[in-house]
């Protein structure tokens, strides 16, 4: 076995890597302290934020706020910018210093970027994109839950000797944490040994729109290849019932958008109460990002789409057909209600 | 100015709507099953052949896996790389990331002076995005991951790319040596030359290579070198949709639809 | 052209590389412009496709020299009316055949290519679904003792549309007690797609390919939808059993209907006007054919456009376009749909999955609603139904 730095047993708590761009919180950050949150109630483990950055220790607060015990913050002018060469030594020298027993981080690009090069330094197993996670009842391990081939296969993780034990979570996965403001926890300062020479990144652009987070979406109104790049119906529903717009797969591949907002295995799984989803014919590489929609409508031409399978409400006909009359009998509903 | 030297990383994968899982022994049914070249890895040859083009140099193929791999292999070199190498041996087997990269840092570092490692950004099977900044840590170069576009500044010896962020973008420059993951649908790889093929399928330079041709230890490749194991598979619960089908003409089925949703208008 | 140059270096190779990719087609042509006058192309754009200007490009090394040569979608008007019968299809083809040794492609083309060498189709669907338009029909697996083997080929194995034709002919052949079978997620793909973007030497791949297979499984009477398929098995493929006849179903179908298998004893009253196919008029010249089962049909009335047969207008789909972005207002199809539309029938009437498309397509756009387009097999199994259907289909009730 390669052997990791430390051993599980010197290995104590769960952390949480704190992801923060331009002074923002990433959602997927709190989610996992309010997971760990979860996890650590059990059985009196402290849960650990770790936030990087330059003078962002006032973010420190929410994490607190969403659960953690502590927030662990190594602030320094030359961690202003995600770097991995930056980001990685100090994360690692927070690690061999804490040698916490678990480390969640959010499965964004950077948040892969970094706990993929941490996980090697430190010799350590990551488990990526996981669907649930879980302390064994015996021996208190971590298994992280992930989706399998064809998403109907659930394989369960675990990493018994290495530490820390490192996993993934797509945004959306775990629900965001009430905040508690009377929550009390301890901010930490910690030095941070960081030279300019360390860091070989030079970041030239960095441009992170104030986009759309569709994880966060109560109602989401998505479209595929049915809308053939003609958003139209589909942004005039989303906005009657005070949605968001995402989409599959194919408009990204077909250039009609960006992956913005684009919802699915590669893309965004969302929770949102409504999901009325249109021309799109359910692969489960979609479905995986919108089945735990509380209340799922379908609208597909085709009477054999396995998006049926997935649907509460199915209509077959053509989105242009049935989208119109949807349209105005909302309209019509809510006007009923004195509008919104 | 050097030419360059590329390795690109490449994976054989089954298609995706081809793997069934066994409900009965939860194994996965390898029978029959159709592979391809791993979609974001032939993105990775069109960059690495472009990049040939532009500075001169060459193009090796790196691959871990079984003996079916080679023939996607030669594929690869059909498209215009030059060599591949194929590192195959059970002791390799049933390796996660760790141990995964390590062994392919390991056969990289036989090959001898590289300048750019580029690698997919995601296998269409394990999906784990961490094999490329494993392979980047384990040789210590630097890294960029989700790379649209990458430019090589011969001159600096520096490497410029853009790279996909989740509603954004950065651009980042970064030295030689590096390790990159190559976003699918970056560019349009390029059809082979059937000439090419010929020669490919006839005369390919492609090695393969055991445990025991490259230095790696025993207990860091394969089952022994992988901290993470899989505990137990399930099958997944589908959720009880309703499946309703609405009938009537659009106007109906609206009226229909919107007094189910009475609650969320 | 996107670069212009002050003087250029004539070099032997590039003028070589030339004549050895077109095969010395263009060598008799002497110039006199009929093809650059008469390519439809004209109808719907300002500039045809200047044949000779693309080769002069190509003999001198000019970059971009192979722009505009995917315009062309080897309709062969051009080739029809040449007083020197140069094969020019052959001289675009090779050019394109050399575009791609250059790398002068379009994009889009390269997926094509890569989806048909790893899903075997040409809309890199997954292999596994190519039989699912038989789903609810009894399509079994051919045998060598089946009266036909039936291509059904990528286009009405995937496009939901053309699988109607599919199932409209399995319905014939059904009626007619043909035994047939298909090839099942085996089928391969024609090759037309690889040849007609001009990828010879894959083509040729390909073809050797199919050919052994076609031989493996005992195939002789091969019927097709597709005539671009027909194309490939009757003019390309090697006839390595001896026995190897591959037929357009629009000639199976009248050969049952000659044979009196296939009957139709209900009156059809309806009005049609046949759109020849390229590569079955002008390529293959089966033109009597289609009208022929057609006229079999008791009340059907056929009406004839002026380009009709040999002369028949292309609907634009074909030479790779149907992978290639033609546009909006460029299509030969929306010139095609008034025509059909000018001879008071309600139904045009066609046997090409790349013309159905394409019409179909432009009948969308201009909206004549008293026009259909129709499969000549969808046609011939209407009539196959009961009186009652045919009279609702022919008052346009269904």
């Amino acid at each position: 076995m390669t052997k990791s730095l430390y051993g599980a047993q010197d290995a104590s708590a769960i952390w949480v890597y704190l992801e923060q761009d331009e002074g923002r919180l990433e959602g997927v950050s709190l989610e996992l302290v309010g997971k760990a949150r979860e996890l650590a109630d059990g059985r009196g483990i402290p849960v650990v934020g770790v936030l990087l950055g330059d003078q962002v220790s006032d973010l420190a607060q929410e994490a607190i706020a969403a659960g953690a015990d502590e927030v662990r913050v190594a602030d320094h002018p030359l961690l202003r910018q995600y770097t991995t060469d930056g980001y990685t030594k100090v994360f690692t020298e927070l690690i061999l210093e804490g040698k916490p027993d678990i480390l969640l981080l959010g499965a964004t690009p950077n948040g892969r970027d970094l706990a993929g090069r941490i996980a090697v330094r430190v010799r350590t197993g990551l488990t990526a994109d996981c669907t649930d996670l879980k302390l064994e009842e015996e021996t208190g391990l971590l298994i992280g839950e992930v989706t399998g081939f064809g998403g109907g296969v659930l394989a369960y993780i675990k990493c018994p000797d290495n530490r820390p034990q490192m996993n993934t979570v797509r945004p959306g996965v775990f629900a965001v944490p009430e905040p508690d403001t009377a929550r009390q926890g301890k901010v930490v300062s910690v030095p941070v040994k960081l030279a300019e020479e360390d860091i070989k990144v030079q970041v030239l652009e960095h441009v992170v729109g104030q986009g759309v987070d569709i994880t966060k979406a109560e109602v989401l109104v998505a479209a595929g290849r049915g809308c053939q790049g003609d958003f139209t119906l589909v942004n005039e529903l989303a906005s009657l019932l005070d949605g968001e717009v995402g989409w599959s797969r194919v408009p990204v591949d077909e250039g009609w958008v960006s992956r913005d907002c684009m919802i699915g295995q590669t893309g965004y799984v969302t929770r949102p109460k409504l999901a009325i989803v249109c021309g799109i014919s359910g692969a489960f590489q979609f479905t995986v990002g919108i089945e735990k929609a509380e209340t799922i409508v379908a609208i597909n031409v085709d009477p054999d789409a396995p998006i049926f399978e997935q649907a509460d409400y199915c209509i077959v006909d053509d989105m242009f057909n049935a989208l119109p009359p949807l349209i105005e009998a909302v309209k019509r509903a809510r006007g009923g209600n004195g509008g919104r | 100015m050097r030419p360059l030297h590329i390795i690109a990383c490449v994976k054989v994968v089954p298609k995706p709507e081809e793997v069934k899982v066994d409900p009965k022994t939860m194994t996965i049914e390898r029978g029959d099953v159709r592979s391809e070249i791993n979609p974001p890895d032939m993105n990775v040859l069109e960059m690495a052949l472009t990049l040939k083009e532009q500075h001169g140099g060459k193009v090796t193929i790196v691959a871990m896996g079984p003996p079916l791999f080679t023939p996607y292999l030669r594929l690869a070199l059909a498209m215009g790389a030059d060599e591949a190498y194929l590192l195959s041996d059970r002791a390799f087997a049933a390796a996660d990331t760790l141990a995964t990269s390590y062994a392919l840092a390991q056969g990289i570092r036989k090959i001898g002076e590289y300048d750019l490692i580029l690698c997919g950004e995601e296998s269409s099977d394990g999906a784990t995005a961490q094999v490329p900044p494993g392979i980047a840590e384990w040789l210590d170069t630097s890294q960029i991951t989700y790379v649209e576009d990458l430019e090589v500044l011969p001159d600096s010896g520096m490497v410029k790319a853009k790279r996909e962020l989740a509603g954004g973008y950065e651009v980042i420059q970064v030295p030689l040596p590096c390790t990159a993951s190559v976003k699918v649908g970056a560019n349009e790889p390029r059809f082979m030359d059937m000439e090419r093929k010929a020669w490919a399928e006839a005369d390919g330079p492609v090695t393969v290579w055991a445990a025991k041709d490259i230095e790696v230890e025993a207990e860091m490749i394969g089952l022994p070198g992988s901290p993470t194991i899989v505990d137990g598979l399930a099958q997944a619960e589908a959720t009880e949709r309703k499946r309703e089908f609405l009938a009537g003409t659009p106007q109906e089925q609206a009226k229909a639809l919107v007094e189910r949703l009475r609650s969320y208008l | 052209m996107s670069q212009s140059v002050d003087s250029v270096l004539l070099k032997d190779e590039t003028w070589e590389r030339v004549d050895k990719a077109t095969g010395g087609a263009a060598a008799p042509c002497f110039q006199c412009g009929v093809c650059t006058a008469i390519c439809p192309l004209g109808l719907v754009k300002g500039e045809t496709i200047s044949i000779r200007k693309i080769v002069r490009q190509a003999q001198l090394g000019l970059p971009g020299w192979a722009d505009g040569l995917w315009e062309c979608t080897t309709c062969l008007w051009c080739e029809s009316r040449c007083p020197h019968e140069v094969d020019i299809t052959k001289a675009i083809l090779g050019l394109r055949q050399l575009a791609w040794k250059e790398r002068e492609v379009p994009e889009g083309l390269p997926t094509l290519l890569w989806d048909i060498y790893f899903d075997g189709n040409a809309w890199g669907r997954p292999p596994s679904e190519r039989p699912l338009w038989t789903k609810g029909m009894a399509v079994k697996e051919f045998s060598p003792e089946d009266d036909v083997l039936l291509y059904v080929g990528d286009d009405a194995a995937y496009d939901r549309r053309i699988q109607k034709v599919a199932r409209a002919l399995v319905s014939l052949f059904e009626a007619a007690g043909v035994t047939f079978g298909t090839l099942g997620e085996r089928e391969p793909s024609c090759g037309d797609a690889v040849r007609s973007v001009g990828h010879d030497e894959y083509a040729a791949e390909i073809i050797d390919a199919n050919a052994r297979l076609f031989q493996e499984v005992g195939a002789k009477t091969i019927v097709t939808v597709s005539p671009h398929s027909y194309d490939m098995f009757a003019n390309l493929y090697p006839n390595l059993s001896g026995d190897f006849r591959p037929l357009h179903y629009s000639q199976y179908l009248l050969e049952l209907i000659e044979g009196e298998r296939l009957k139709f004893e209900n009156e059809l009253p309806l009005k049609v006007t046949y759109h020849d196919p390229c590569y079955l008029s002008r390529r293959n010249g089966i033109c009597d054919e289609p009208r022929q089962v057609l006229q079999s049909i008791p009340g059907l009335e056929l009406v004839e456009m002026e380009r009709s047969r040999e002369d028949t207008l292309c609907c634009g789909g074909g030479g790779g376009r149907m992978w290639m972005e033609t546009a909006a207002g460029e299509r030969f199809s929306d010139l095609r749909i008034p025509e059909a539309a000018e001879t008071g029938a309600e139904v045009v009437v066609t046997c090409c999955p790349h013309c159905l498309s394409c019409l179909e397509d432009s009948l969308n756009v201009i909206g004549k609603e008293k026009l259909r387009v129709m499969e000549l097999a969808e046609v011939a199994h209407l009539a196959l139904q009961s009186q009652a259907v045919t009279s609702d289909v022919a008052s346009g009730r269904s």
